[in-house]
């Protein structure tokens, strides 16, 4: 259990509270993403209300996964979110859960095979795309994907694929290398390089 | 509902869920979706509140319900005769589709409706062995969430004093509830470790959560008499 030791209490917290973060984020997208596809129900194109934001959730394994760099991170993370996500009461039911491991488990591969160091715009995306593409080979069975006409469903995968650039890859970015401009992630491994300005603390 | 140990009602209905999706039948997904509905106010769920909740289920499943009736692959029809009485396949794929969405949610709520948090990680901590450092982790992080919910219409309110109209989801509102996020992350750890917690350590429960029998008979008729069933008659 080599990989477990080198996670510090302060990881699986910080892990845990962006776990929470995302869980709210998700509950609020969920409604627009709601209110999109039922604007397109009568075209029949409602499950694209979804898929236009479907990247944000692979937000929370990207962003913890950047922020903190470790083995692991992204996958804990995003279980963590969609536990927490069932615990608010959303309507997906219980196999948000499983939906959280694939989710995380597509990141945390891409992640893996750049052995955790490299941490790009690139590998972040690349990242939630592989998240995008898991994720979808488990809804063609689960739900019933695949009695939907084929040019549809590449559609719907066109269309996630950039919206996981979008929010996962550039978004995670913008808002990683906010938090490090800030310097309150100057003890993770995101902070510990970043050009710090003048830190404004709230304390004093 | 409520007396059910969380980690076995977590696992049957998983397993329940799983059946209907290899079901693929409307009528099974209704009647899924109506049990649940039954569970939920025998647990003494307020009906108001259910309502609400299942108002985004029923626009989901409309919704559904014409992608499945305009968009159907037609290679994954049922090519049984009773199965064409109820109609042309496009209307069966839509009812499909939109049954399916409705038995997912009345399972998810009938879990998360009657389901105890701190139960909830106490449950999945003995039961299904999640590390300490996990369930108190989340429990922390748990109990930070209104001070964020607090924090957000804080600086709602700022912008608002002075004029500015702020989107819900906008990154202005966001950003610095991400930077207090991580503040608030690092001062619990500070203070979890300084009390002593380092997650290694054995401890003793007050209330234990056991598993009796039951959650057994559940776990009994989830994972072995309902796909029993699935087999039998369909």
């Amino acid at each position: 259990m080599q990989l477990k030791k080198s996670w510090e209490l302060k990881d699986v917290i910080m892990m845990a509270i962006l776990g929470v973060v995302f869980a709210a984020v998700y509950m609020a997208v969920f409604q627009g993403g709601l209110a999109i596809s039922t604007a397109l129900t009568p075209l029949g194109l409602s499950s694209f209300g979804f898929e236009i934001i479907y990247g944000v959730w692979f937000m929370a394994a990207t962003l913890a996964a950047y922020i903190i760099r470790k083995p692991g991170v992204a996958l804990v993370t995003e279980v963590l979110a969609s536990a927490i996500e069932l615990l608010m009461g959303n309507s997906g039911g219980l196999t948000v859960v499983l939906t959280g491991i694939i989710q995380g488990a597509g990141a945390e591969v891409v992640f893996a095979l750049f052995r955790y160091k490299k941490w790009t715009l690139g590998s972040l995306t690349l990242g939630a795309m592989l998240s995008a593409v898991f994720i979808f080979c488990y809804e063609l069975y689960y739900l019933n994907y695949i009695a939907l006409a084929p040019g549809l469903l590449a559609g719907q995968l066109a269309v996630r694929l950039v919206s996981a650039f979008v929010f996962s890859g550039l978004i995670c970015k913008l808002a990683g290398d906010g938090l490090a401009k800030t310097g309150v992630v100057k003890s993770y491994a995101i902070g510990a390089k970043a050009d710090i300005g003048k830190v404004y603390d709230e304390e004093e | 509902m409520r007396a059910l140990n969380p980690a076995c009602k977590f696992v049957g209905l998983l397993v329940a869920t799983f059946v209907l999706a290899a079901v693929r039948s409307p009528w099974w997904n209704f009647a899924a979706f109506l049990l649940s509905m039954a569970a939920i106010l025998a647990a003494r769920v307020r009906p108001g509140k259910l309502l609400l909740l299942l108002i985004p289920v029923a626009l989901a499943a409309l919704g559904m319900f014409f992608t499945g009736y305009r968009f159907s692959a037609d290679g994954s029809m049922p090519v049984r005769s009773d199965v064409f009485l109820v109609g042309s396949s496009q209307l069966w794929n839509g009812l499909l589709q939109a049954s399916r969405v409705l038995a997912y949610a009345g399972l998810g709520y009938a879990f998360a409706l009657t389901t105890d948090r701190i139960r909830m990680v106490r449950s999945f901590q003995r039961q299904f062995h999640v590390p300490q450092v996990f369930a108190y982790g989340l429990l922390a992080a748990w109990g930070v969430f209104p001070h964020m919910v607090q924090e957000f219409r804080r600086t709602r309110a700022a912008f608002r004093a002075r004029g500015i109209r702020v989107f819900p989801v906008s990154p202005a509102l966001l950003a610095p509830l991400l930077v207090k996020s991580v503040r608030w992350s690092e001062e619990l750890a500070v203070a979890m470790e300084s009390k002593g917690f380092a997650g290694s350590e054995p401890r003793t429960d007050f209330s234990p959560i056991r598993v009796r029998w039951f959650d057994w008979v559940f776990l009994a008729v989830c994972c072995l008499a309902l796909p029993a069933a699935a087999v039998l008659f369909t």
